[in-house]
């Protein structure tokens, strides 16, 4: 599939404020542009194939603001290719809106700011000439309360994002059909497909939100504490699941359920006070971690 | 289980006998407010009912007025203006009311959002004679009356009931909704479209029809745009209409008997049509609320 | 304000305890052992034996203590490095039990009457003496968390296995009388047993480096140059 990468790029005639128009998605004629700083793989003509490799992202100096508060104080991180990182700290340090920044939702609340590089491969996306909306389509987000359409059925649920952001027609239904499956649902919800998608249980739910998620083939993924309102079965099928769509996407779980960042993750990020404490893999994080802050906390010592 | 014959320990007697007499008063005050609420409801209707069913028949519906002097006759011309006044009425002012209420809800930042609710509170609050003598200085003086002036003088009255409930729905709306569609990179005015809207219809809905139920019976505004009207149906908003809540009034101060009786009898038929049209809002309400709940 | 997880600590605390005061009882054990060796003591070497019982009662009380622990509170970092050392520390002090048992035992079969050779039971008891004073510094390198004290632990057992050389040589130059001959062939078996106790204080002291540092890295030693 050839990958939208670079419609990251806004229209030049376009003003820069919503809305954008269809001809953002697809697969358009890449203009080469002269300022591009995204590199060698840009100036390639159209067709230029999906890299089989994951993706990463890369943060550096992050500083973000809610009016004069300064909740995120100079971060950097960088979160591997297909690879699950996780992220914990004591409430209000910041993880929460550090991930937002990251699919620029942060900038969505009114007084909100961010400033700082986050790099998508070799994209910035802070780059003025970046469209959001097409940032968080290669972006996508699991939020903690699970929030299907109400009006919309399963079916209509997983096509929203592919629907109503213009990419029409293609295989809708195929790729509908092959998110349910990815996410372990459609054993449960073939003979349904058109029943509400509220009427499903809340594991079922978060389950549905994450094919939502994945149906725009985004290339990260990031959950903002996926778990928190399931039960304990329904937490450990979507934790298997995190542990499968790995494969396919780079993936970044805020969560404060050290057990759960333990389960799930493969390098762990503690979090303090609008910075970052310590980054590790996660067994080293949990064995022999290097900061005695990190080591207070997951011993349980503070929270 | 055994009963033992010991009283229960202090904790668990709970209430004083003051506090239980202080309560059972509160509960009976507030029982007789409400059957007050409700007497006063059913002693209206009733009263309208008992007084207006003599005159009440098909043919007072479907027929125009009788000649002066002669019995008989019906409001049907009444009943055909009111329709189309209302109609005309809500071309305007639901979708005005309803754009209003999108942008103060999805758009404006929470000042203005805040300003336009007050401003739509105090346009609400604004005697509907005040709104007719209005119109009438802006759109009838110097000419005739005519329906489309009584139809504007009406979307005015209507514009802040569906403008302000539109707005509340909208914002009952969890934000956890939008916040799903951003993330999927979804634009903001389509959000709004495919998945606000959709959301808040019934409540949205419900709006309009309680803003339609409040002007179907005005009168003062309609008494100084459209009260000049020929007794033959008309189906031409450009000449004044005649319409159900005029003609109670015209029927009222008639000094024929017989016209009493059937002003009871049109405003029977006004009743009914509004609290038709209230159940109606009503009950599409309990839906969306239940769907948004889920 | 009480510290978070106040019942966890104490827990912890207590599983410690228990661990570490179960080598004072190899301690005195071991103690025992060696009187009942210099003065050939039967009556004494029984009691070693009999106490035993509470050193493997100690064992199987830590074990659980810490199945419970790792169930029911997933202790993390430094504490579940704790807990896995500690379950090697008491294992090691059961082993250092059953080795003072082994000693006991021995004193019988070398006959009622005084030991033989005087030279061969000075380097016994010097021996001993190691012995004890590794189990009393690798007890005490846990509990203070001191590396540097652990890894002292390998001069005395340099010495030890000196010691253990030297006395086997003894015994065989020793002569021919046939009870002297046995005697000192009960000795090298004894001189064995004290080696392994050594071997097992030496291990409590890597435990406690890993606990320090996180890595676990066998000491150089004897029996593993460099």
């Amino acid at each position: 599939m050839i990958q939208p990468r670079l419609s990251l790029k806004r229209n030049r005639e376009m003003s820069s404020t919503d809305p954008p128009t269809e001809q953002e998605q697809g697969p358009q004629a890449p203009e080469p542009r002269a300022e591009e700083s995204s590199g060698s793989g840009a100036a390639n003509g159209a067709g230029r194939a999906k890299k089989s490799a994951g993706h990463q992202v890369s943060i550096t100096d992050l500083h973000a603001y809610y009016g004069a508060t300064e909740a995120v104080k100079g971060i950097g991180i960088e979160f591997p290719p297909n690879e699950v990182t996780a992220i914990i700290g004591p409430s209000g340090c910041g993880k929460s809106t550090m991930v937002r920044c990251i699919n620029r939702m942060h900038e969505e609340i009114p007084g909100a700011r961010a400033e700082g590089r986050v790099l998508l491969d070799d994209q910035d996306l802070y780059a003025p000439e970046i469209d959001v909306t097409a940032v968080r389509r290669l972006i996508g987000m699991v939020f903690q309360k699970p929030n299907p359409f109400p009006t919309m059925s399963i079916f209509d649920n997983v096509a929203s994002g592919l629907r109503l952001t213009g990419n029409r027609g293609e295989n809708l239904r195929e790729r509908v059909h092959k998110s349910l499956r990815a996410v372990g649902l459609w054993g449960e919800v073939k003979n349904r497909l058109e029943s509400p998608g509220i009427g499903l249980s809340g594991g079922q739910q978060q389950r549905l939100c994450i094919a939502r998620t994945i149906a725009v083939e985004p290339e990260v993924i990031l959950m903002d504490e996926p778990c928190s309102a399931l039960d304990p079965i329904a937490t450990l099928k979507v934790e298997e699941l995190i542990d499968e769509l790995k494969e396919q996407y780079t993936i970044v779980i805020v969560t404060h359920n050290m057990q759960q960042a333990a389960r799930v993750a493969d390098s762990t990020v503690f979090m303090l006070d609008g910075q970052v404490v310590e980054h590790a893999p996660t067994s080293e994080l949990f064995t022999m971690p290097k900061d005695e802050r990190t080591e207070r906390y997951v011993t349980g010592k503070f929270g | 289980m055994s009963a033992t014959t010991e009283s229960p320990s202090p904790r668990l007697l709970g209430a004083s006998p003051r506090r239980k007499r202080v309560n059972r008063m509160m509960e009976l005050l507030s029982s007789l407010a409400a059957g007050l609420a409700v007497a006063v409801l059913v002693i209206v209707v009733g009263s309208v009912l008992i007084k207006g069913v003599s005159a009440l028949n098909l043919s007072f519906l479907t027929e125009t007025p009788a000649p002066f002097g002669v019995a008989g006759g019906g409001i049907a011309n009444s009943i055909v203006g009111t329709f189309l006044l209302v109609v005309i009425a809500s071309a305007i002012a639901v979708p005005v009311g309803l754009l209003i209420g999108i942008h103060a809800s999805e758009f404006a930042r929470p000042r203005t959002s805040n300003a336009v609710k007050f401003a739509l509170d105090i346009l609400s609050g604004v005697p509907t004679i005040v709104t007719g003598i209005f119109i009438f200085g802006l759109l009838v003086a110097g000419h005739q009356q005519s329906g489309y002036d009584g139809s504007v003088a009406l979307a005015i009255i209507m514009l802040p009931i569906v403008a302000r409930s539109a707005q509340e729905v909208l914002q009952l709306v969890p934000n956890s909704l939008r916040e799903a569609a951003v993330a999927l990179g979804i634009a903001r005015w389509r959000m709004v479209l495919r998945v606000v809207l959709p959301t808040a219809a019934g409540g949205l809905i419900t709006g309009a029809v309680l803003g339609v139920a409040r002007v179907a019976g005005e009168t003062a505004p309609l008494l100084l745009t459209s009260s000049i009207a020929s007794n033959a149906v008309s189906w031409n908003p450009g000449q004044a209409l005649s319409s159900i809540p005029v003609t109670i009034f015209t029927l009222s101060e008639s000094a024929n008997p017989a016209d009493h009786a059937r002003g009871w009898a049109a405003a029977l038929v006004l009743i009914v049509g509004v609290l038709a049209l209230s159940v109606f809002a009503r009950s599409l309400h309990e839906r969306s609320r239940r769907r948004l709940r889920g | 304000m009480q510290e978070t997880r106040s019942n966890y600590r104490e827990t912890l605390k207590a599983l410690e305890r228990q661990t570490l005061e179960a080598l004072d009882m190899v301690v005195q054990a071991l103690d025992r052992a060696l009187e009942a060796i210099s003065y050939q003591d039967v009556e004494l070497a029984g009691m070693v034996v009999a106490d035993d019982d509470r050193i493997d009662g100690r064992y199987l009380e830590v074990h659980q203590g810490i199945l419970s622990l790792l169930a029911l509170q997933t202790p993390v970092a430094i504490d579940l490095r704790i807990v896995a050392a500690l379950l090697h520390v008491i294992r090691h002090a059961e082993r250092m039990g059953d080795q003072c048992v082994n000693i006991a035992k021995l004193i019988p079969l070398s006959g009622y009457e005084a030991p033989k050779d005087k030279d061969l039971l000075d380097a016994i008891e010097r021996m001993g003496q190691l012995a004890r004073s590794q189990v009393s510094q690798a007890k005490q390198a846990f509990a203070e968390r001191n590396s540097d004290l652990a890894y002292d632990l390998l001069r005395q057992d340099t010495e030890i296995n000196q010691l253990n050389v030297a006395i086997f040589n003894r015994a065989l130059a020793i002569g021919d009388d046939i009870e002297t001959r046995e005697w000192a062939m009960h000795m090298i078996l004894v001189a064995r047993c004290l080696e392994r106790i050594g071997d097992n204080a030496v291990d409590i002291g890597e435990q406690t480096a890993f606990v320090v540092t996180g890595l676990f890295r066998e000491f150089a030693d004897a029996s593993h140059p460099g």
